[in-house]
């Protein structure tokens, strides 16, 4: 009710806070914020865990479409991020094609396995697509792994660390950082045209009530397997970016349940089926996951994830709706106009 | 001719000491209709445990399931208190998300006990049984009986007592259950903490066969669950069918395809099951496809 009288009689106001389908204050002022850290030399201990925040953002942002907007809670977005990572690394390698183009085929071959994911796993709900997705990632990883001839079996590929424009491999952090800020802006300039568009509603009905949904005139087959593919496509470019800024591809990190549930548990932190959920999860979790990494890792083995782990189950249990969730929150307890 | 009774026979024993792994989150599904993602770190703790029981007593971990299960059974109840039922009123993926961190904590807390090196206890039995020219390990075939007469006492406790009627009435109306003066909470309470205690009595038969190390439970939570589909998730008979099947393919694939496909073989075989057999080869009508807990 409140949203219809606010949009018709300030139709041109930016708004304060986050809403669906339009940009807000706080958006823009997260993207200065981010922009002015990516600029100014900042310590640079810390350019690491700002460079991957924005990475993972963006990776979260991507399992967010198939996950928080269609409703299918994958645990193999992996495999995608592997199929891109590899496929980039490997033309590079190989054939020595630009990755500038090579993450575009990573995209587009990840793509096709969320779409073979998405038929496979047409009739399941609930657990049983978790699984599925779980197991469909397992098949990925095994393959790759012997599979030596194409992806290095279990001694992974290496990109050659000179630095260069065209091979996509940059001395500086700086650079790296704004191209990890590029891919994350891009991935939620997706998220917002698509939270507009008749697409978007498509999906959150096909979520909502797939029945409901069916019997309305959206084919939830093709919705499904059309978001998954656009999920499985975005995660396939963050996993070539990965690629090119490690310069070094370790099958049994980047195809892993472990890096499949860090992919769903940042959006379910922040907030999922919001734009600004997986962003502020990521912000919140990956410098933390990070930080402790780097103080606690040291001293002993395992405590950093011990405390990570703890804090995760305490926000599941106490604020299932995420940080948006508590944003929300805020917003509705404002007086309405 | 022989290598592949042998091969069937020790897939067999083999497959039966998974189906025990898997029972425990099979029940656990059944009745709660949520999935447990740390079963396999209650896998590990519990095997650690048995080890330190071997390490401190020298007994061996058939005799430390007196200790082990029941130990097991108060751990169930605390993480259930603690994690589970307050996530299970709200939406599905609290709870996914709740166990999967439960998982990643205890395996990590592990590793910060007992760091990451292999644990393993002295043979027990010195050598193999021999018939005719078949071989089989002697933990194996104390395994398999250790299977299945806890799945025959399960069976009898489902259908004949109280307790086991109560289940199967939560688990078909948990409100009409809940009318007729069931305690469904306490229900959800014990059938949690049996899935775990049964988990516990299958590291005891696990640990002479397999090493402990704190990420063990990842290697077997992926079976278990290949298994709880394969037999139908929910039915006690069907993990022991199910464990079997996959013990069997194990043994099959790993000698006469490679042993590194044998993993492959698995996944595949699951999400076969998935796509045309949704509901397990002999699972409740409907349940993969209507969503449960949703």
């Amino acid at each position: 009710m409140s949203s219809i009288v606010t949009t018709t009689v300030s139709e041109r106001r930016i708004p304060v806070l986050p809403e669906r389908g339009r940009i807000s204050w706080f958006e823009l002022a997260l993207l200065a914020i981010s922009l002015a850290l990516v600029v100014s030399g900042i310590a640079p201990s810390l350019r690491d865990v700002i460079l991957l925040s924005f990475l993972f953002a963006g990776l979260a942002l991507a399992w967010n479409i198939a996950g928080g907007y269609a409703g299918l809670i994958s645990f193999g977005h992996s495999a995608f991020f592997g199929v891109g990572a590899y496929t980039s690394t490997i033309l590079l390698t190989r054939y020595g094609i630009s990755p500038w183009i090579g993450i575009w085929a990573g995209a587009v071959i990840a793509a096709l396995f969320g779409a073979v994911l998405a038929l496979i796993c047409a009739r399941l709900r609930g657990p049983f697509f978790i699984l599925s997705t779980l197991a469909f990632a397992e098949v990925v990883r095994i393959i790759a792994l012997n599979w030596a001839s194409l992806t290095g079996g279990p001694e992974g590929l290496s990109i050659p660390p000179m630095s260069s424009l065209s091979g996509m491999v940059f001395a500086s952090k700086e650079t790296y950082a704004a191209l990890m800020l590029g891919y994350l802006v891009f991935v939620y300039a997706i998220t917002k045209g698509l939270e507009a568009s008749r697409y978007g509603y498509y999906l959150f009905a096909i979520r909502d009530n797939e029945d409901a949904a069916s019997a309305a005139g959206v084919n939830p087959l093709l919705g499904r397997g059309l978001a998954m593919a656009l999920s499985a496509a975005l995660t396939g470019i963050g996993g070539s970016l990965f690629a090119q800024y490690f310069l070094y591809l370790d099958p049994t990190y980047v195809i892993s349940p472990e890096l499949s549930f860090q992919f769903a548990l940042l959006p379910a932190v922040g907030g999922l089926g919001t734009a600004i959920g997986p962003v502020l999860g990521s912000f919140l979790i990956t410098p933390l996951s990070e930080l402790l990494r780097s103080y606690l890792g040291n001293a002993a083995a395992g405590l950093h994830l011990v405390i990570y782990s703890f804090g995760l189950i305490i926000v599941m249990l106490y604020f299932p709706a995420g940080l948006a969730g508590a944003l929300n929150k805020f917003k509705r307890r404002r007086p309405t106009p | 001719m022989s290598t592949f009774i042998q091969l069937v026979l020790s897939g067999v024993l083999i497959g039966s000491v998974y189906a025990l792994m898997s029972i425990g989150l099979t029940l656990i599904f059944g009745v709660l209709r949520i999935v447990n993602f740390a079963h396999g770190e209650f896998l590990m703790i519990a095997m650690y445990g048995a080890w330190a029981i071997s390490q401190l007593f020298g007994l061996n971990p058939y005799v430390a399931a007196i200790a082990i299960v029941p130990a097991m059974f108060l751990f169930g109840a605390i993480v259930y208190r603690l994690v589970v039922s307050p996530a299970l009123d709200k939406p599905h993926l609290v709870v996914v998300f709740a166990t999967m961190a439960l998982s990643i904590f205890l395996q990590n807390a592990a590793l910060m006990a007992m760091t990451a090196d292999l644990r393993d206890i002295p043979p027990i039995f010195g050598r193999s049984l021999t018939i005719g020219p078949i071989y089989l390990k002697v933990e194996l075939l104390l395994g398999f009986l250790i299977t299945i007469l806890c799945t025959v006492a399960l069976q009898w406790m489902i259908k004949k007592t109280y307790l086991g009627k109560a289940i199967r009435a939560t688990v078909q109306d948990g409100e009409a259950a809940m009318l007729m003066g069931i305690p469904v909470p306490r229900i959800f309470l014990i059938t949690f903490a049996g899935g775990s205690a049964l988990v516990g009595l299958a590291a005891c038969v696990m640990l002479p066969l397999f090493s402990v190390f704190p990420s063990v439970g990842l290697n077997f939570v992926l079976i278990a669950f290949v298994i709880v589909v394969l037999g139908g998730m929910g039915s006690i008979e069907g993990a022991l069918f199910g464990g079997i099947c996959v013990g069997v393919m194990q043994s099959l694939s790993s000698y006469y395809i490679a042993p590194a496909f044998g993993q492959l073989f698995f996944f595949v075989l699951f999400l076969l099951v998935m796509i045309f057999r949704p509901n397990g080869l002999l699972g409740q009508q409907g349940a993969a496809t209507v969503g449960m807990n949703e």
